[in-house]
């Protein structure tokens, strides 16, 4: 059996994480799945999904390592006029930094719960808002 | 108090009901990949940019594609949606026969704060007497103009309407007509600053990226195509923000303008005092 569930995220800052643990939690419980594994995905380039200690420091420490990984201001090619967009790119920090991140993570379920170990903490990373964004929950089990 | 003075509201939920018109706006204003999204985002970007006010642009564009991209009903629907964020700016096609009335309407029953006209796209130059019946009511309802000039990134848009000597004839007969070029008028960026220097009504704003990022765009503009000091010292009172928003995010075109290392009271004239004076036509 597969069990979707879409969500959608308004976020309020330019680089922002929103802790999605309690909600993916809650749609493994609904998809009535015993065993099996849980996938969260975001739909986005400019966007990550990330397991960490959901520690307001550690936060913080994430922000700054990948601000000094990927900086604000070099000199990205992505910033130049795109013509089948009738725009100018100006994001490269958003997709690179989600590409630390990655798109998804992850968790197996067993006996109707998600596994999550005791300091784990979901995150939907945030790297080009404030947007309306798009995340999946994929729960596939039996 | 900062004040986007550029942004154009066609892809925002409230009026992006019919999916024909969404297509349209994708269309004529070029833009063929934007998303249709809710105006909480867009006070919630508003507010992640640190902007109080924004004011919103319609366009008129029935003789030549038989619509509008928004219409001024529109523009009210939104300002009332968010009367202490949104400022409406009219629009209105200066061929249409009913044109004056259509002006006159969207101030008087509208309550519209000003007039946006976009040459290259309505196909008129600014000097054309045909205007004077709307500039005379910009006038007699103590009302600024805006016009759309320099390169337009719209579709189907001659340049030749968009060069900003050709509002000089507009700023010599109408002398109390508060008059300001978007985009700089880019590239011709020079011609701009000279007749800001020379005419108090005159105004020009920066919803201008074109190459490269916000923050190096507006150092080559600003740094190499006028000199380094002539924001700073010359065109303080002159220069409003603006951001072309959602063509360019409003965060990262802010952050461009306040990355020039102007003196704080040039800063704060150019992000809204400027604005403020233009549109109401306050006192310096």
């Amino acid at each position: 059996m597969v069990y979707f569930q879409d969500a959608e995220v308004l976020t309020e800052k330019h680089f922002q994480f929103v802790r999605l643990t309690d909600s993916v939690r809650e749609a493994v419980r609904e998809s009535g799945i015993r065993n099996g594994m849980v996938f969260v995905v975001t739909a986005h380039t400019t966007t990550g999904i990330t397991v960490n200690e959901g520690l307001e420091c550690l936060e913080s420490d994430m922000e700054t390592v990948l601000c000094n990984l990927v900086p604000d201001d070099a000199p990205y090619v992505h910033a130049h006029w795109l013509p089948t967009y009738g725009r100018t790119s100006a994001n490269a920090t958003g997709h690179l930094r989600a590409m630390v991140t990655g798109n998804h993570c992850a968790f197996p379920v067993r006996d109707g719960e998600m596994l999550l170990g005791a300091a784990q903490e979901i995150y939907f990373a945030e790297f080009d808002g404030p947007q309306m964004r798009k995340i999946t929950i994929e729960v596939m089990g039996e | 108090m900062v004040i986007d003075l550029c942004t154009y509201p066609g892809f925002i939920q409230e009026i992006s009901e019919d999916p024909e018109r969404v297509a349209f706006r994708r269309k004529t204003f070029g833009l063929y990949k934007q998303h249709v999204w809710p105006m909480k985002l867009f006070i919630t970007q508003l507010n992640a940019a640190g902007i109080d006010k924004a004011v919103l642009l319609g366009e008129d564009l029935t003789t030549r594609c038989g619509g509008c991209i928004v219409t001024n009903e529109e523009i009210r629907t939104l300002v009332d949606l968010a009367p202490d964020r949104m400022i409406g700016f009219a629009s209105v096609d200066p061929h249409r026969e009913d044109a004056p009335e259509v002006l006159k309407d969207a101030f008087t029953r509208l309550q519209l704060s000003g007039l946006v006209l976009n040459p290259s796209t309505q196909r008129f130059y600014p000097g054309d007497e045909a205007l004077e019946p709307l500039y005379s009511l910009c006038e007699e309802y103590n009302k600024p103009v805006i016009f759309q000039m320099g390169v337009s990134l719209q579709p189907d848009a001659p340049a030749k309407y968009g060069k900003p000597l050709l509002v000089e004839d507009v700023l010599l007969a109408h002398p109390n007509l508060r008059v300001c070029v978007s985009h700089f008028a880019w590239p011709w960026v020079e011609d701009v600053a000279a007749l800001l220097i020379k005419y108090p009504n005159f105004y020009a704003d920066t919803s201008m990226l074109y190459f490269d990022s916000p923050k190096e765009f507006m150092h080559h503009v600003f740094g190499q195509q006028l000199g380094a000091f002539w924001l700073d010292r010359s065109l303080h009172s002159k220069v409003l923000f603006g951001s072309g928003y959602p063509r360019i995010e409003q965060l990262r075109m802010k952050e461009a303008v306040e990355d020039l290392a102007l003196r704080p009271a040039t800063l704060q004239k150019v992000l809204g005092g400027n604005a403020e004076r233009f549109i109401y036509g306050e006192a310096d």
